[in-house]
């Protein structure tokens, strides 16, 4: 088992989710509060990663964050260094990659609290982020459960975007996903069979926490 | 001076009036509305407009013609047709209830006193809230535990505690509490309402509960007002109606 390659790998999904959970959540909420063209836009454009191939995103990203470009050499003259091959460049990689994760099941949870309540809420004097705060938040909450879970299990199988951006430099941006990639390169079978039996099982056991707190419960909500 | 007498009188000139046109779906509403007693009701037929003109009212009509205009003690007006309906400092009632599902009733009730910049918690307030609509053995329950009755004492008890309005929206609001307790309340209510000066603006379908209110009615047809008046003379008809119907 490839102990660093688990380190990274979980680092780097509590790091996008982290991410995501707050970029996502103003943006999820600006797509499910009208439904205008410019938000259907929006809408779109953040469902692509489901559609595209991940080299795709991950050829973008190499090629446009890198020298060649305006935006690459901007960010380079911020930062100091070029963001591929870095973990911060699989942060960027994997927030691109993993927004659909994070940001549909927020516009479904938004879409679905009731208008009757926010415009209840309202007439009795509170603010549109109070509203936010006190209503729409508490009534999101299995939204950001299933969002959190699913882009941190998205996160932690990735590959074509990973290796693209990050390459497979051990310790530094080689991912469960890719060691198993190497690991059969090896034909060290039995290694590669223990790590996709951890992810098969990682996977699982975040699914099956989103679909039991998706269950009826037994508490103040209907 | 009786209570009742209070209400029909006009204490104040037009605290409130409203210029409604609009068309919602196949309702065209063309109303023009002042209200000048403290407890006007809207009767009228199912689609009429009737909780159209309510929300109006509470400012839940954007991008409507609908001018509000409230005027004073001192009868200044103020126009309050583009204020959101936070700060309108109207209390409404919802026919449906709309309770916070994630919410007890004590958080329900305390709801807008918790979420208002412009109020102090008070209390007394919330106290008297709970006592008027009977809540005391509910406050711990979650909406999904109350029945019909229940939600729409809660539903009346959280617009009641709103600090300080200056107009109260109530949309049917007995519907599914039985007739002994609506009748105990209505009472305490009202009396409670005229002696804060709060003005209120029912919509009821039921004329013995007009009657009880002596209110000035509001008749509504078809998105227009086709007769206002004191209740004994604009709902003679309907009280005939139903004398007749009961012999």
């Amino acid at each position: 088992m490839d102990l660093a390659a688990l380190g990274l790998t979980l680092r780097l999904a509590t790091v996008t989710t982290v991410c995501l959970l707050i970029l996502g959540t103003p943006l999820a909420f600006w797509i499910s509060s009208a439904r205008t063209f410019p938000r259907r836009i929006a809408q779109a454009a953040v469902a692509l990663p489901l559609v595209l191939p991940p080299t795709v995103l991950g050829f973008y990203l190499l090629v446009w964050l890198g020298p060649a470009r305006a935006p690459g050499r901007a960010l380079i003259h911020l930062i100091g260094h070029p963001l591929a091959f870095t973990f911060s460049g699989l942060v960027v990689g994997s927030v691109l990659y993993s927004l659909p994760f994070a940001v549909q099941p927020l516009v479904l949870a938004f879409s679905h609290v009731d208008r009757n309540l926010t415009d209840v809420a309202a007439t009795l004097g509170a603010s549109p982020l109070t509203i936010f705060r006190r209503v729409i938040l508490p009534l999101s909450r299995t939204g950001f459960l299933t969002a959190a879970v699913l882009t941190f299990a998205h996160t932690v199988g990735e590959f074509g975007v990973v290796l693209m951006i990050g390459g497979d430099i051990p310790g530094l941006t080689r991912t469960l996903s890719i060691s198993i990639y190497d690991q059969v390169q090896e034909l060290n079978y039995s290694a590669a069979d223990r790590t996709a039996l951890l992810l098969v099982v990682l996977s699982f056991l975040a699914l099956l926490l989103v679909y039991w707190r998706s269950l009826p419960r037994e508490s103040g909500l209907v | 001076m009786s209570n009742s007498q209070a209400s029909v009188a006009p204490p104040l000139w037009h605290h409130h009036r409203l210029q409604l046109r609009t068309t919602l779906g196949a309702l065209a509403l063309d109303i023009d509305l002042d209200l000048t007693t403290m407890w006007t009701v809207i009767f009228g037929p199912s689609g009429s407009g009737k909780s159209t003109i309510l929300r109006a009212l509470a400012g839940l009509l954007p991008n409507t013609n609908a001018n509000l205009i409230r005027q004073d003690d001192d009868r200044n007006e103020h126009n309050l047709t583009q204020l959101p309906p936070r700060d309108r400092r109207i209390a409404y009632a919802p026919q449906q209830p709309s309770l916070f599902p994630h919410l007890t009733v004590a958080e329900n009730v305390t709801f807008a006193q918790r979420s208002s910049s412009h109020s102090m918690f008070s209390e007394q307030n919330i106290n008297e809230a709970v006592k008027l609509f009977r809540l005391e053995d509910l406050t711990h329950r979650y909406p999904k535990n109350l029945s019909g009755g229940e939600r729409q004492r809660v539903n009346l008890a959280r617009a009641f505690a709103v600090p300080n309005p200056q107009l109260m929206l109530l949309d049917e609001p007995f519907t599914g509490i039985d007739r002994p307790l609506r009748d105990a309340i209505l009472s305490d209510l009202r009396s409670t309402l005229l002696s804060r000066g709060i003005p209120v603006v029912s919509v009821t379908h039921d004329v013995e509960e007009a009657f009880r209110l002596q209110p000035e009615v509001v008749i509504l047809r078809d998105g227009r007002i086709v007769d206002q008046g004191y209740v004994s003379k604009v709902l003679a008809d309907e009280r005939l109606n139903l004398l007749n119907a009961l012999r």
